[in-house]
């Protein structure tokens, strides 16, 4: 006789004598198990499966508990969500592990770096491309410019180098871009809502392709001759060729964005006609100001904004530079202007620098190919004076500097040396120390101090209910394209959420994380990275050629082989991460310590990581009631309990079949073929 | 004249086995009265061991206590020559005699009276006659009944109907049933079920066989710690005794039921007292419990219906069936019938077995019986039911003894361990001493047990070192509950108790520790100082005697001093200390 019940009000029947999980499962009602497997006996070890049945004291493990006629289960009770959510936090509080490789981690938009870098070492190109695109477009012009922090956060650091990421990036975008068979993105289905997006720089064009995906209509104003933003009036062709750029914006337009050019904002079109016209509006128009220097003579002529230096190279116009220049700054944007001036013919450049090389912002390979390229480095100067005759820059008073205590950034603070000043002589001075947001014309959205858009850090919402913004323009301010990617990222979720009517915010996803010692790495034959292939710096000055030919394909597929695989190989089954996430744990609640254990090889084919054991048993229990083996099982007691060899002096292969079923059951990463 | 000593555990340990070998001794030498030196299980007086009764010749029992070796020779000559007054000075004092006089023995009704060796002797008492009852009249159902009468619940902890139980494997269809005895005590400070074997052991063989012809069990089997050597020992002659006069075997005077019995030695595992884990364990597994349901009635021991119950719960049944189920229900409380063994120990002048009917409260048990706090000290709270249970604190100490009031105050009845602490005791530190017991007696399969205990000793190892942070109390409270509730068996589930009642009637003493790194009853070593009251010190120089760190000097009649680098914090000072000039801040 059939027995009818309700979980969280579904009706469901069960057969007699099944259990509430497996009868719940079929109508539909997700309940987590760990421990669980219909192949071997009811274990109830996870406790993660339980539910409170109204009239029953305890909480009831569902894996077991068989129900009664006209039970009431819910699945959502306090106190269910506390042990399950309890069991998770407990397991992850003692789960040491690598869920994603660092580089993934510390990729501000999150990119899978070791996804696609083995997909490489495959010669899986086009799966390599289309891993990239499932976070950001525009993987090839990004691949060259990118100060990457994912190779920083590359613990291939500890053996010799880190592994050239963006540079295999770039590699596998250009093999696909190359090819017939060129990336196509994948529209979602047209939900009938219109999105707005002013800025066509890389967060406005990724928020455009997300926007896509999810089935939404966009078109992109730009105020720009051309779509790509500060990539295309900021990144001189020499770092990324425009006919890549080109050739990757294309891309997004058969995605079916509109994109709209030369169109000013309060001049060719009112931002609020764009509010009331869209369903929502993505405010992303970057930085573009150059911040003045606030130096006497800054208004003679051949003293020019850094980036508006770059931006006239963008233009397609080649500005005249005098004999001798210098940059002022010490970022990315003050490599590119001084590379420009001595690729225009410029004798003398010279990088005025407020304090030391080590605090340089501008990415050490930017530093390293400049001073090749003969740029002068003067550290410990700072502008105090521009001098000119009949209105022309003629030079410069610089005050010499030392280094004084951290600032809140960490980097020592630059102090004036009392009297310590040097005269230079130059013809054109550009300011590259800082760029800001320029909000005119985006009415009525509240403003920071700073002048840049203030927007929520978890919804990306400005004080206008449809209005939202990213990158360069938001709270912040300027920093790298990648940021100002992530941030488009996140806000297409929020506006896709907005939308749909939903919970606009954010959500983090958690991850397990690690600390590494160099010791561990010890052992690691080396292997040094490839070496990118390009031109000397005497060729390169000559024109603005590309300073990299990029890998060819041998080299990239050595270099992609150098990954430690840092992340876990079980993350997309993992079931222990994938609840965390559900049930939004804290584990850093609990604090405490950790059990921290060598591996475990199991007849040299299996290795067990006691780290990410969850000790569910079912690589034991499977062993033992479906191989009818007893190879493993469990050693020690309460927190110290692991799987270990049931008798360890006795040669594997006398009792372990090789069959790596104990694999295919564990829910986490902890069991691993080696084969 | 008949000459008994107390050879329990208990008297061995303080003694009585020299006693009895100097006894021995003398009376081979002479013994003109023909007197008879023999032995007798704990009579429940622990704090009086070793104890020496003398029966007259007129059958009068004289109770003599601390008996030292060298007392041999008086009690050897008191006896040659018939006359006890001579050991006037050894007699039990009237006071201490009331520990006993105040008492209901049933469980314990022999233990400490007769020889535990002598399967006549029990019989003596009326031993077996309830299995010949059963056996000879009534039917198994007849017998289950009687138990339902007698309203008995498990002694074991977890206070189930014992009738309820014995009904459902009954009922259960299999020709192959077993009787299990758990006696795998383990709860610190609990040695109920150690005495009644030791003292009593034909009890216990008798109560499982009128068990195993009320289910239908045809082997029974007695889980017993291995670290209760005495016991087994003296469990083995019982059941060899018993089956050389039929009352094990086939057959079982005359009738159809069989049964044979034996010992299973634990090995020392303590979730081994959990019934389902008891059974993984007898099957020759690792001690895991396994989910119920199914239950052992249904699926115990080789997947077949087993019961299981206590070495208390069985030592009551010849007794209820001998006297009938209403004469236990007569006794106690409408929740809660019969008796209860006790053992109560801790800062007690009178720490020993104490058996009383369920209701008295528990201010009788302490003062009454137990004498009151050792040095007169101010009583703080009494531990009951070990790791699974909680402390009691003084406002409660007219809290009757029943399996639901005691619930209610957060604590448990459990197998009967009652541990009394004074003003000097930390509750904090007592909640720590039984987490860290359980956390390490995890048997390491749930997850909320396995590493909810190991993360609730870790706030309290970090609270007792004055590390406590904000939020410390409100996280353990929440972990209790999501352990209690997601812990697969008992052991897990009860964990939290101890924390739970010492954040319930503790919390300011925690919040001490916490925000004012500061222990109040001056036992957390990283939280205190040891220093000598000037005025107090008589300057008698014990402390500094007792001080193993030679940490405390000073001049005979003047007051000591203590070296605050030296001293370690033991404590020994302040615990030999007669004057309270110790002083703990």
């Amino acid at each position: 006789m059939a027995i009818k019940y309700t979980i969280d009000g579904i009706e469901v029947i069960a057969e007699q004598g099944e259990t509430i999980l497996s009868s719940a499962t079929r109508a539909g009602v997700e309940i987590p198990t760990l421990c669980f497997s219909d192949k071997t006996a009811i274990y109830g070890a996870c406790g993660v499966c339980v539910v409170e049945a109204e009239g029953v004291p305890k909480l009831l493990r569902a894996c077991s508990a068989i129900p009664q006629d006209g039970y009431v289960v819910r699945t959502d009770t306090e106190r269910v969500l506390r042990a399950r959510k309890t069991a998770f936090e407990l397991l992850l509080s003692d789960h040491t592990g690598d869920c994603r490789g660092p580089c993934k981690l510390k990729c501000p938009a999150g990119t899978d770096c070791q996804k696609y870098v083995n997909e490489i070492k495959d010669g899986k190109y086009y799966d390599a491309v289309a891993t990239i695109y499932d976070v950001f477009p525009l993987p090839a012009s990004i691949g060259r410019v990118c100060p990457h922090p994912c190779e920083d956060a590359c613990r291939r650091e500890l053996v010799e180098e880190p592994i050239s990421i963006a540079f295999l990036k770039a590699f596998a975008a250009d093999k696909v871009l190359a090819s017939d068979n060129k990336y196509k993105i994948t529209t979602g289905a047209d939900s009938g809502k219109r999105v707005a997006i002013i800025g066509g720089g890389p967060a406005g064009l990724t928020a455009a392709v997300k926007l896509r995906e999810y089935g939404h209509a966009v078109t992109i104003f730009d105020q720009q001759p051309k779509m790509g933003g500060m990539l295309r009036y900021g990144i001189p062709q020499y770092r990324l060729p425009k006919e890549i750029l080109d050739a990757e914006i294309a891309i997004i337009e058969e995605a079916g964005v509109v994109m709209k050019n030369n169109v000013k904002l309060g001049k060719d079109i009112q931002f609020n006609e764009i509010v009331k016209t869209y369903d929502a509006v993505l405010v992303a128009i970057g930085a573009w100001t150059s911040v003045p220097m606030s130096v006497p003579g800054e208004d003679l002529d051949g003293v020019l904004g850094g980036i508006y230096f770059l931006e006239k190279l963008g233009h397609g116009e080649r500005p005249v530079v005098g004999e001798k220049v210098a940059v002022c700054g010490g970022g990315n944007t003050a490599m590119d202007a001084c590379r420009t001036a001595v690729r225009l013919g410029a004798k003398e450049v010279y990088v005025v620098y407020r304090r030391t090389r080590n605090e340089m912002p501008a990415a050490d390979i930017e530093i390293e190919e400049a001073e090749e390229e003969g740029v002068i480095f003067k550290f410990l100067t700072n502008p105090i004076e521009i001098y000119g005759e009949n209105g022309k820059v003629t030079g410069m008073k610089l005050q010499k500097m030392e280094l004084g205590e951290p600032d809140e950034s960490g980097r020592r603070s630059p102090v004036a040396i009392p009297g310590a000043t040097e005269d230079i002589k130059v013809d054109n001075v550009f300011m590259a120390i800082g760029q800001v947001a320029n909000c005119e014309g985006v009415e009525g959205v509240e403003l920071t101090r700073k002048g840049t858009i203030l927007c929520d850090e978890m919804t990306f919402r400005t004080n206008i209910p449809n209005v939202f913004a990213a990158g360069d323009v938001t709270n912040w301010g300027a920093g790298i394209a990648i940021e100002a990617i992530e941030e488009a990222i996140k806000a297409a979720f929020c506006i896709n959420n907005f939308l749909e009517g939903d919970e606009v915010r954010y959500k983090a996803t958690y991850f397990v994380e690690r600390e590494v010692t160099p010791e561990e790495f010890e052992d690691r034959e080396k292997q040094h990275r490839e070496k990118m292939p390009g031109p000397t710096p005497e060729e390169r000055i000559k024109s603005f050629m590309p300073v990299y030919d990029g890998f060819t394909e041998e080299q990239a597929r050595a270099e992609a082989s150098r990954c430690l695989e840092c992340g876990c190989h079980d993350y997309y089954d993992c079931k222990l991460i994938k609840y965390a996430n559900w049930f939004d744990v804290e584990p850093a609640r609990f604090g405490g310590s950790k059990r921290e254990r060598p591996l475990l090889e199991i007849a040299d084919v299996i290795e067990h990581n006691a780290d990410k054991c969850v000790l569910c048993g079912l690589c034991y229990r499977t062993c033992e009631q479906v191989e009818g083996k007893t190879f493993i099982g469990l050693y020690n007691r309460g927190f110290e309990t692991v799987i270990n060899p049931m008798f360890p002096r006795i040669e594997a292969a006398a009792y372990c079949a090789t069959c790596g079923k104990c694999v295919d059951v564990c829910p986490t990463g902890a069991m691993r073929k080696k084969f | 004249m008949k000459i008994v000593i107390g050879e329990g555990s208990c008297g061995l340990a303080a003694g009585a086995g020299k006693v009895h070998s100097r006894l021995d001794v003398l009376f081979s030498e002479s013994n003109p009265a023909n007197a008879e030196v023999t032995i007798t299980g704990c009579n429940g007086m622990c704090f009086l061991e070793p104890i020496v009764d003398i029966y007259d010749d007129g059958g009068e029992l004289h109770r003599f206590v601390h008996i030292k070796e060298k007392d041999a020779e008086v009690i050897h000559d008191a006896v040659c020559s018939n006359d006890l007054s001579k050991l006037d000075s050894l007699r039990i004092s009237d006071e201490d005699a009331s520990f006993l006089s105040q008492q209901t023995r049933i469980a314990l009704r022999n233990c400490g009276n007769i020889n535990p060796m002598s399967i006549d002797e029990y019989i003596a008492t009326g031993g077996y006659v309830a299995l010949e009852k059963i056996l000879k009249g009534m039917s198994q159902d007849d017998v289950i009944d009687e138990i339902d009468k007698s309203g008995l619940k498990g002694r074991g902890g977890a206070g189930f109907s014992t009738a309820f139980k014995w009904r459902a494997a009954k009922a259960a269809d299999d020709a192959e049933k077993y009787l299990i005895c758990n006696a795998d005590e383990g709860d610190p400070g609990a040695f109920m079920d150690r005495a009644i074997i030791e003292g009593d052991p034909h009890a216990l063989v008798e109560g499982m066989l009128i068990g195993a012809y009320a289910i239908g069990a045809s082997e029974a089997i007695i889980y017993v710690r291995a670290e209760y050597p005495l016991a087994i020992k003296r469990l083995e002659n019982a059941i060899k005794e018993a089956t050389e006069r039929e009352y094990l075997g086939k057959n079982i005077f005359g009738s159809n039921f069989s049964c044979s019995m034996r010992i299973k030695a634990g090995a020392g595992a303590f979730v081994c007292g959990e019934e389902t884990a008891l059974i993984e364990s007898l099957e020759g597994k690792r001690g895991m419990p396994r989910l119920k349901p199914p239950f052992p009635a249904q699926s115990g021991f080789w997947f077949k219906p087993s019961n299981i119950n206590n070495v208390e719960t069985y030592a009551n049944v010849p007794w209820i069936i001998a006297n009938g189920g209403n004469a236990f229900a007569a006794m106690g409380t409408d929740d809660s019938k019969g008796t209860k063994v006790f053992a109560l120990t801790g800062k007690i002048k009178r720490g020993g077995l104490v058996e009383i009917p369920m209701g008295k409260t528990l201010r009788e048990v302490i003062y009454d019986i137990g004498g009151g706090i050792r040095g007169d000290k101010e009583f703080k709270a009494v531990q009951l039911g070990g790791p699974s249970g909680g402390c009691v604190p003084a406002s409660l100490l007219d809290t009757k003894i029943d399996y639901k009031t005691l619930g209610q105050t957060g604590a448990i009845m459990g197998s009967g361990g009652m541990v009394v602490m004074d003003k000097t005791t930390c509750m904090v530190g007592m909640a720590r001493f039984f987490l860290d017991f359980t956390a390490k007696e995890s048997c390491g399969k749930c997850v909320h047990c396995r590493i909810g205990t190991k993360r609730m000793l870790e706030v309290l190892d970090r609270i007792v070192k004055g590390e406590g942070k904000d939020g410390d109390i409100e996280m353990l409270e929440d972990l209790c509950i999501a352990v209690k509730d997601g812990a697969l068996c008992g052991l897990g589930q009860t964990a939290p108790n101890p924390v739970l009642t010492t954040i319930r009637y503790f919390r300011e003493e925690m919040e001490a520790h916490i925000a004012e790194k500061r222990c109040p009853a001056g036992e957390c070593v990283d939280l205190i100082t040891y220093s000598i009251d000037k005025d107090k010190c008589i300057g008698c120089s014990l402390c500094a005697r007792k001080c193993p760190t030679e940490a405390i000097t000073g001049e005979i009649k003047s007051p000591f001093e203590i070296d605050v680098d030296k001293c370690t914090k033991c404590g020994n000072c302040r615990t030999v200390c007669k004057y309270e000039a110790i002083l703990v801040k």
